[in-house]
């Protein structure tokens, strides 16, 4: 061990060089996993510890704090969730400035955060269906409601397919039909879908419990 | 059956100790004791090691110790059962869990509050301190039974600690009709789980009943070694740990109380985050972030492996502006964005305030004025 310990300068300056003269002529000789002999399988696979394990140039001892990664505690408050009464708050307070954007707008930009799941995420919520046009398109719904399905609304009003169904009902009728619609396609499954969409289920509600 | 209307009513059938002394001394045949006689606890060595092994100050003498033992099934006489000591008791440990739940997690909605209040100071949690007491149950309540077993009547049902509630006219149509209970109305009218409270004994559980059976199950699951655990029993051994909080504070005092119930109760864990559940968590983050004037969440992909095969995994974290509220894994966009949604809301719940003091900390002489808890503004309505 404490050969090991001393020897460590040394293998570093080797390792330094390595890459310059063990650079391998194939890409493909890199992804291999044994050479020729078993000495040689055992020399390429001795891997220098990461430089955090070694001994600093200072020569200090020093602490590593590598956690595994996992979520965050739901227990740790997010600092916009923090009250204005809260120590925590004022003891942090440069979270605040790095937080709002309107008073650095141009030190961080749109770039620094990670991507949306879906360009629908950044929509903004605007307020343009008049009352006149929710009667219409109730009208429209009730009329025919094959040829004026929620989507189709939602495509002509410039608005989210929850809020037509916010504004119109279908008749029970076609609510029936719908109905009939889908228990056909359902009587259509074999054992293995159905049992998928009944575990599908359940792993919804588990979901919803944070159990997941 | 004894009625709740009856426990603090003195009857006349039951002898006293006295009297029953001089039938002894008199060698007549007299009637047996409903439960063992108080002169025979300073000699059971299973009293001792209870009153010793829950470190009880000697204030508390051991024929208190008996009586806390001692179930209104087994003894109907309110001077020798533990009734009026476990309806004090309830009552302190009720105001010190919920205090203690108030104002460390302030912003909890109500209905949490009720869970949290039934997974501390609820009639299974106190079966387990009971049972991690080491407090056995006598096969059958009598005079001969040593007095350091719990008696109670498995036959007869025990009586029920709510008196403290107020019984709804319509608690019926509740139970039949499924009637719907408002959280609010529940914090006036119910009792502090949130549970009707009704005059009636409750009707034996129908196996045949598919909830019923479907509730048996789960806890079977739950919970293997305890999935025949009667009402009885838990009723029971609740209201001996309730007696016990009784007896102490009758004999030390309200302080004593408070450090007793924080060793015993407060101190167990209760992952509070378990007992969440959500309907809509995007729509409440929403109108969360509207309420406090935050910016409206949006979805971010934070990291992602594996997107075209069987088994994807998406890191997905909701963001605030420039401030990440809450992250998930997930499967799918979707489910990643909901669990994420969860997570925020319950990072936003689960708040609590630094070096809280509860208002009982300033019962004692001397104490520090009392500083106002973090009042939160209220649930989210979505």
């Amino acid at each position: 061990m404490e050969t090991r310990q001393a020897l460590r300068p040394l293998r570093i300056l080797f390792h330094a060089t390595l890459p310059v003269t063990h650079t391998p002529v194939f890409r493909s000789v890199a992804s291999r996993r044994h050479q020729s002999t078993a000495s040689r399988t055992k020399k390429m696979l001795k891997i220098p510890p990461h430089p955090d394990f070694l001994t600093p140039v200072s020569g200090q001892n020093h602490i590593i704090y590598n956690p595994p990664p996992s979520t965050a505690s739901v227990y740790h408050t997010p600092f916009k969730f923090l009250p204005k009464s809260d120590p925590r708050r004022q003891a942090n307070l440069s979270q605040l400035v790095r937080s709002s954007p309107d008073l650095h707008p141009s030190s961080r930009s749109a770039t620094a955060l990670p991507p949306l799941t879906r360009k629908t995420e950044a929509r903004e919520r605007k307020y343009n269906v008049t009352r006149e046009q929710v009667e219409e398109m109730r009208e429209l719904r009730a009329k025919d409601p094959m040829r004026w399905g929620v989507l189709n609304l939602a495509k002509k009003y410039d608005c989210s397919p929850v809020f037509i169904m916010m504004c119109c009902k279908a008749s029970a009728e076609h609510k029936g039909r719908e109905k009939e619609r889908l228990e056909a396609i359902k009587a259509r499954w074999g054992p293995i879908r159905t049992e998928a969409r009944n575990e599908k289920k359940k792993r919804r509600v588990l979901l919803f419990q944070g159990a997941l | 059956m004894l009625a709740p209307e009856q426990i603090f009513n003195e009857e006349e059938s039951h002898e006293s100790s006295e009297e029953s002394a001089s039938f002894q001394q008199a060698n007549l045949p007299r009637k047996t004791l409903p439960s063992p006689h108080p002169d025979r606890a300073p000699r059971s060595a299973k009293l001792a090691a209870l009153h010793a092994r829950l470190s009880l100050s000697k204030k508390i003498p051991l024929q208190i110790l008996a009586r806390t033992l001692v179930d209104p099934s087994a003894d109907a006489h309110p001077q020798f059962n533990n009734a009026n000591l476990a309806f004090v008791g309830a009552s302190l440990l009720q105001y010190h869990t919920s205090e203690w739940i108030v104002t460390r997690y302030p912003r909890l909605p109500m209905g949490i509050v009720f869970s949290a209040m039934n997974g501390y100071a609820g009639g299974p949690a106190l079966l387990r301190i009971a049972r991690a007491w080491g407090v056995e149950a006598a096969a059958a309540p009598g005079e001969k039974v040593d007095p350091g077993y719990l008696q109670y009547s498995r036959e007869k049902p025990t009586v029920l600690v709510h008196k403290w509630g107020y019984a709804r006219a319509e608690v019926k149509e509740l139970e039949k009709y499924k009637w719907r209970r408002g959280m609010s109305s529940r914090v006036i009218f119910d009792d502090p789980f949130g549970n009707t409270v009704s005059k009636e004994p409750k009707e034996p559980k129908d196996p045949k009943d598919p909830k019923e059976a479907a509730e048996l199950e789960f806890r079977q699951t739950r919970d293997p070694d305890n999935s025949e655990i009667r009402d009885g029993d838990q009723n029971a051994h609740a209201n001996f740990v309730r007696a016990v909080v009784g007896a102490v504070y009758l004999y030390c005092g309200s302080e004593a109380a408070k450090t007793f119930i924080k060793a015993f109760v407060l101190s167990r864990t209760l992952d509070i985050s378990n007992l969440f559940s959500f309907r809509l968590p995007q729509r409440e983050l929403t109108r969360l972030c509207d309420r406090e004037n935050f910016d409206p969440p949006v979805a971010r992909l934070l990291s992602e492996t594996g997107r075209l095969s069987r088994t994807p995994v998406y890191v997905v974290g909701i963001y605030s502006g420039y401030d990440m509220l809450g992250e998930a894994a997930g499967s799918d966009l979707e489910s990643a964005k909901i669990a994420a949604s969860i997570n925020a809301l319950k990072s936003w719940y689960l708040y609590s305030p630094p070096n809280v003091s509860l208002p009982s900390d300033t019962f004692e002489e001397g104490a520090a004025p009392w500083e106002p808890a973090y009042i939160d503004m209220g649930e989210i309505i979505s």
